[in-house]
């Protein structure tokens, strides 16, 4: 598909991982356990407000 | 038992993609969409099957067990008004609450000077058509969303834990009803995903038709802005649905994007140039889209001749299908063409014939699937659906 204008919010997700870090402390843990947890969950967010759209 | 069942399950998924890919198996496969007539076979009401998914998942597998068909859709009574009406959605008469309990949901559009989007509002929905839905357009098809800037309420947030929680319920469900499909009586389920047109969309659930129509006059860019905006959010929508074996088609429903309801030169700058790219890169994945046709997309054939081989399967309601063979047949596998109004109001022997015209007309080399034109619901006869089955297995044969 031919490259789209830049849009605010990526397919597939609703709060970017880029903006939750700044909110957290440093991660002294695994941080992309965090950030693949946190963007799992967030895509659920996605498929609920498309899938509201498209199939109900 | 289980073997057999496996056995049984394999020869109809072979022959279903074997027609899909526009090339001939042993047989027609036979791959009926069946939506409240699942119900009146079953013995439910329309809204037992429509406000309680477990009766329309036992409905569609009763009619699997008994009629030997290759594919179903696990569930086309696909609106759940147990969650519509969690969420609070307004735009569905639900049978037995709005509409008689033997009536299909409906769907209603509003009227022009109440649609879900503004005129001044495409913007925002170009901008980011995620944070529009959730901050615009959710609210005001909800009773229960409050309007960004409103104070919030106990019926805001439950309307989102409530339809969050029961969409969750009801997709994990259909991982449960496509095994039981497949292991009770070895029917493949028909479609995986599912996608509309950004023209559709902004026509069904934001502008409305008429809304849409006047926007093409007085702002066609913002339109084609919106559309184009929208794109790669329904293209992610589609894949992350479809069919991890690539085996069964994305479920492609078409509404209202032809002509007549639209000018030619509408679907040239609009529909089509805004669709076209998602199939293509649909296909690049490997996944094949079925084009539900629903009405007459006959004067668009060359269009969709376009799109790459066998990267389409091709659904006919009202068309002509033999004209849609003619111009579709050498790149892609059609399936429907059996008149709904036949299988509802004729007779067995009415449905016979037609399935044998139309076998004659269009099946002979393969790349068909029997099926009847628009989904059935449950004016349908059962001893018509009989026909229509029997009749293609003993005619249907390579």
């Amino acid at each position: 598909m031919a490259k789209q204008k830049k849009q605010k919010r990526k397919p597939g997700v609703c709060i970017p991982w880029e903006e939750k870090l700044k909110e957290l402390p440093k991660i002294s843990g695994d941080k992309e356990l965090v950030r693949k947890v946190w963007e799992d969950i967030d895509a659920l967010g996605y498929v609920y407000i498309w899938q509201c759209l498209l199939s109900f | 038992m289980a073997n057999d069942m496996e056995q049984l399950y394999a020869q109809r998924l072979k022959r279903y993609v074997t027609a899909m890919r526009n090339e001939k198996p042993d047989m027609i496969p036979i791959r009926p969409f069946v939506a409240e007539f699942t119900a009146k076979y079953a013995g439910y009401t329309c809204q037992e099957v429509t406000h309680d998914f477990e009766k329309a998942f036992v409905a569609a597998r009763k009619c699997a067990a008994d009629f030997d068909w290759d594919a179903v859709v696990a569930n086309m009574v696909y609106v759940w008004t147990g969650l519509t009406q969690a969420i609070g959605l307004k735009y569905y008469a639900a049978p037995g609450i709005d509409i008689s309990p033997d009536v299909g949901f409906q769907y209603i559009e509003p009227p022009e000077d109440r649609a879900f989007m503004k005129p001044d509002e495409y913007d925002q929905l170009i901008e980011d058509p995620t944070g529009f839905l959730f901050n615009v357009w959710l609210p005001r098809v909800s009773t229960d969303v409050s309007a960004m800037g409103q104070p919030t309420s106990y019926r805001n947030n439950l309307s989102f834990l409530k339809g969050g929680m029961a969409m969750l319920s009801y997709f994990n469900g259909f991982g449960k009803q496509i095994e039981l499909l497949r292991t009770q009586s070895g029917t493949v389920s028909a479609i995986a995903g599912i996608l509309k047109a950004p023209f559709d969309i902004i026509a069904d659930k934001l502008r409305g038709y008429l809304g849409l129509l006047t926007d093409l006059l007085e702002r066609p860019a913002k339109v084609l802005a919106a559309c184009e905006a929208m794109m790669p959010q329904l293209l992610h929508v589609a894949l992350s649905g479809a069919d991890p074996d690539k085996n069964v088609p994305i479920g492609f429903w078409m509404h209202r994007g032809c002509v007549p309801f639209v000018s030619m030169e509408h679907f040239n700058k609009f529909y089509w140039p805004t669709l076209k790219p998602i199939i293509e890169e649909i296909w690049s994945h490997g996944h094949q889209v079925l084009f539900y046709a629903e009405g007459n997309w006959n004067a668009h054939l060359k269009a969709f001749a376009e799109l790459p081989e066998k990267s389409i399967v091709y659904h006919v309601d009202q068309a002509d299908i033999f004209q849609v063979h003619k111009v579709l047949g050498h790149k892609f596998c059609i399936s429907g063409g059996i008149p709904n109004f036949l299988l509802s109001y004729g007779t067995p022997q009415d449905v016979r014939d037609y399935c044998k015209k139309v076998i004659d007309g269009v099946a002979r080399n393969g790349g068909y699937i029997m099926d009847a034109g628009a989904i059935m619901q449950n004016d349908t006869k059962v001893e018509n659906v009989r026909a229509m089955t029997e009749f293609t297995r003993e005619y249907g044969i390579y």
